[in-house]
C-alpha cells in the first residue's frame, strides 16, 4: 500500500560508511561521466580520508571497465555481471543497486546527472528512502558532522542553493556531466574488485531495447570559441555561415535548444540548463535571445559577442559586444574583417621577420 | 481505451524571474504563471495516445487553490478531467513527499495505464518526479521520450540519452516524461475551455488521501535546504557598434589572443 510509506530516518546513522559512484557505461565501454565521477570522488576521498567505491553493473566486459575505473581513482569496485546489464534499463539497475544499498550501507552516493543517472538515482532514493539532491555543481562534505554538501543551481543559475541530508542515508546526489574533472589515468594503478552474483534472466525484465542509433559526439566544452546559433537564423541552412565564421576562428559551432528540437542540428552541441555548460575564450550568440536556461550554459564565458536584430534581447546585456542587425548581413562581413585581421598580423609578422 | 494522467505543474515564467539589484533576492512577484512548458508537450502526447488508441485523460496538479487555472487551461486543449491537490499539509515538499503525494492521488483515483509527466520543470528542474512516482507506484517507466507507441499492451516509446537514441518497449503501467518540443502542442479550443469552465476541477485535499502528516510536505521531505546564495547576474554594458566598426572588434580579438 502506498498509503503507509514514509520516509523514516535509519536510527543509526553512524554505521553507514564509504563514498559511492556509479560507474555508468554503455554497451560495455564506461561512459566519460563515470570518470567525471571517479575524478570528484578521488577528491572527497583524499579530502576527508573515505573509500571511494564504484558501482558496476556490466555483462563480461565489466572486468576491463572495473579496472580502468581502479586506474581512474576509484579504490574498489563492486561489480554485478549479468547479461542483462549490458544496457541500462531502469528496473533491473535500480533492483540490483537499492539491494546494495541495503546490504552494505553506504553514507554517500553520487550519481553523474545524465539522462540515465537521473533516471536510476531517482529510483533508487524513493526505494530507500532517501533524500537527492539533482544536478549538483559543488559538492563537499562537512568533515564534523560528515555531511554532504551538495550546492545546485536553481532558476537557470539566478540562485545557488546548498542542501543536506542531513538524517537520512544514504546521502544521495546527481551531478552535472562536464562540470567535474576525472584525475589522470594511472596505469597499473591497484584496487580492489568485489564480484557479486545476481541470477536475474532476461525472462525476468520486462522493458525490452529494441533499437539503438548512436551519434558521433562532438565535444563544445573544450573549444576556445563557440559560436552559437539559435532559431533568429530562421533556418537549418543558417549553420553554414557560422561554420565559415567558426572555421576562421579556429572554433566550433553549437546551438540554442529549439534549433536542436526542430532538427537543425545535433543535440550534442546544445548549450544550456538541459544542455551543455561552455566556458570558452570567446563565445558568439547569432539570433539567440539568451532565455534563462540558455545563459545558464554561457554566462561564464571570457568574451561574449552578440549578433541580434532586437537591441531588446535578453542577451544584449549579458554581451561584451553587442551587434545590432541582421545576422546573414553581419556574419559575412564579420568574416572579412577577420580575414583581414589575420592577413595584417601575418603581414605584420613577416615584416617583422625582416627586420 | 488508455487511462491517462498527466501529472504537470504550474511555474512562474523564467523570461520574468529576476533578481532584485537592491535586496539581491530573487524577484518572482512580476512572473506570470505559465504551465511548465514539458507538461504541455506531455498534454498533447496524451491526447494524441487518446486520438489514436481511445481513452481518458485527467490532468493532475499538486499546488496553490489558483493552480486550476493551469488545469482549465489543458483541459481546453483536450484533457477529460482536472484534479487539484491542494492542502496546506502537502507545502514545502521536496521531491521524496511530491512524488508520494502524486502517486497516493493517482492511486486514490484507481491507478492509470500511463502516468505522463515533463522531463522536467523550470522552477526546480530535477526530473526526479517522475520516476518517483513510478516507484511508488510500482509501474514501468521511460524517461527523456520524444515518441510513444501502443502496442498490443505495451508501450514503444524513443528516448534521447547521451550519445544515442533508443527505442525501448515498456510494460504497461507505466511513467513515461516527455521531453520540450517533443511534439507541436495544439492550441485550447473555446468550445472546450468553456465546458472546461463548466464541469471544473475535482479537488482533493489530505481529508481523501489521509496520509501521515508527518511523512508530507515539508516535514516528510529528506532533504534540507541549509542555505541559499543569490548569484549575481553577469549583467554587462555592452558597446553596440556598428557593422562599420566591425574591424575594431577584429583587433580587440587579435589583443585577447584569439584572432591569431
Ligand atoms: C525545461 C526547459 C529547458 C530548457 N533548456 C534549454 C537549454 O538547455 N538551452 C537553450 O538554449 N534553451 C533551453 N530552453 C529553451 C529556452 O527557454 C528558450 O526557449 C530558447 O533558449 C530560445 O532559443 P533561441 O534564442 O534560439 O530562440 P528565440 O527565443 O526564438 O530567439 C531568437 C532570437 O533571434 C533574433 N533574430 C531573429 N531574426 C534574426 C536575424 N535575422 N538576425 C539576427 N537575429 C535575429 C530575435 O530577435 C531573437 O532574439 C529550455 C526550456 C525549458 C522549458
Ligand atoms: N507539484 C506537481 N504537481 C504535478 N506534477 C508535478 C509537480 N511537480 C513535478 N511534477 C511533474 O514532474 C515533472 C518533473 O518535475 P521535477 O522533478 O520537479 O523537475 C514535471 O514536469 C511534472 O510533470
Amino acid at each position: 500500500m502506498i498509503k503507509n510509506r514514509c520516509a523514516t530516518p535509519p536510527a543509526n546513522v553512524e554505521i553507514y560508511k564509504d563514498l559511492w559512484i556509479w560507474l555508468e557505461q554503455n554497451d560495455g565501454e564506461l561512459s566519460r561521466i563515470s570518470l567525471e565521477m571517479a575524478g570528484i570522488g578521488r577528491k572527497l576521498a583524499d579530502k576527508y580520508n573515505e573509500k571511494l567505491v564504484g558501482i558496476l553493473l556490466a555483462d563480461e566486459n565489466g572486468e576491463r571497465m572495473a579496472q580502468e575505473a581502479i586506474e581512474y581513482g576509484v579504490d574498489r569496485v563492486i561489480f554485478v555481471k549479468n547479461q542483462v546489464y549490458r544496457h541500462y534499463r531502469t528496473r533491473p539497475y535500480a533492483d540490483a543497486i537499492a539491494s546494495l544499498i541495503v546490504e552494505k550501507k553506504p553514507n554517500y552516493f553520487v550519481i553523474g546527472a545524465t539522462h540515465n543517472g537521473r533516471d536510476l538515482a531517482s529510483r533508487i532514493a524513493v526505494r530507500v528512502n532517501t533524500g537527492i539532491t539533482a544536478d549538483c555543481t559543488e559538492i563537499d562534505i562537512d568533515p564534523s558532522k560528515k555531511l554532504l554538501e551538495a550546492r545546485r543551481p536553481a532558476f537557470g543559475g539566478a540562485i545557488l542553493a546548498n542542501i543536506l541530508c542531513s538524517r537520512h542515508r544514504p546521502q544521495m546526489a546527481s551531478a552535472r556531466p562536464g562540470i567535474f574533472k576525472p584525475v589522470d589515468r594511472v596505469v597499473g594503478r591497484k584496487g580492489e574488485i568485489e564480484r557479486v552474483e545476481n541470477s536475474i534472466k532476461e525472462e525476468d525484465v520486462v522493458t525490452k531495447l529494441l533499437q539503438i542509433v548512436t551519434r558521433e559526439e562532438v565535444d563544445i566544452t573544450t573549444a576556445d570559441v563557440v559560436v552559437c546559433g539559435g532559431m533568429g537564423l530562421g533556418k537549418k541552412e543558417g549553420f553554414k555561415i557560422l561554420e565559415d565564421l567558426a572555421n576562421e576562428l579556429g572554433g566550433i559551432v553549437a546551438a540554442s535548444r529549439p534549433t536542436v528540437d526542430a532538427g537543425w542540428i545535433t543535440r550534442d552541441r546544445q548549450v544550456g540548463q538541459t544542455g551543455k555548460t561552455v566556458h570558452p575564450k570567446l563565445y558568439i550568440a547569432v539570433g539567440v535571445s539568451g532565455a534563462i536556461q540558455h545563459i545558464a550554459g554561457m554566462k561564464s564565458s571570457e568574451y561574449i559577442i552578440s549578433i541580434n536584430k532586437d537591441a531588446a534581447a535578453p542577451i544584449v546585456k549579458y554581451s561584451d559586444v553587442a551587434l545590432i542587425g541582421d545576422a546573414y548581413e553581419i556574419v559575412p562581413r564579420f568574416i572579412e574583417s577577420i580575414r583581414k585581421g589575420k592577413q595584417a598580423l601575418r603581414e605584420g609578422r613577416a615584416s617583422s621577420a625582416k627586420k | 481505451m488508455l487511462k491517462i494522467a498527466v501529472m504537470i505543474k504550474q511555474v512562474p515564467d523564467s523570461q520574468d524571474i529576476s533578481i532584485d539589484p537592491v535586496t539581491k533576492t530573487l524577484n518572482r512577484s512580476m512572473a506570470r504563471n505559465v504551465v511548465n512548458p514539458p507538461d504541455v508537450n506531455a498534454t498533447e502526447a496524451a491526447v494524441q495516445l487518446k486520438d489514436r488508441y481511445g481513452g481518458e485523460i485527467t490532468v493532475i496538479t499538486m499546488g496553490p487553490p489558483m493552480a486550476d487555472s493551469a488545469l482549465l487551461q489543458l483541459m481546453g486543449m483536450g484533457a477529460d478531467n482536472g484534479v487539484l491537490v491542494t492542502d496546506r499539509v502537502f507545502a514545502g515538499a521536496d521531491t521524496w513527499p511530491t512524488a508520494f503525494t502524486l502517486a497516493s492521488v493517482a492511486d486514490y483515483l484507481g491507478g492509470f495505464d500511463v502516468i505522463l509527466c515533463g522531463e522536467e520543470t523550470t522552477d526546480s528542474s530535477t526530473g526526479h518526479v517522475g520516476p518517483g512516482i513510478a516507484e511508488f507506484m510500482g509501474y514501468e517507466q521511460a524517461t527523456y521520450v520524444h515518441k510513444v507507441e501502443y502496442e498490443n499492451g505495451f508501450f514503444v516509446v524513443v528516448r534521447d540519452i547521451e550519445g544515442a537514441e533508443e527505442t525501448i518497449k515498456i510494460g504497461k503501467p507505466a511513467v513515461i516524461t516527455i521531453t520540450l518540443n517533443a511534439n507541436d502542442p495544439r492550441n485550447p479550443t473555446l468550445k472546450r475551455k468553456i465546458a472546461a469552465y463548466k464541469k471544473g476541477v475535482k479537488l482533493v485535499t489530505n481529508k481523501e488521501l489521509q496520509l501521515d502528516p508527518a511523512c508530507i510536505g515539508l516535514k516528510g521531505s529528506p532533504t534540507i535546504v541549509k542555505d541559499m546564495k543569490t548569484v549575481p547576474d553577469p549583467v554587462k554594458n555592452p558597446s553596440k557598434p556598428g557593422i562599420e566598426e566591425l574591424d575594431k572588434i577584429v583587433s580587440v580579438l587579435i589583443e585577447r589572443g584569439i584572432v591569431k
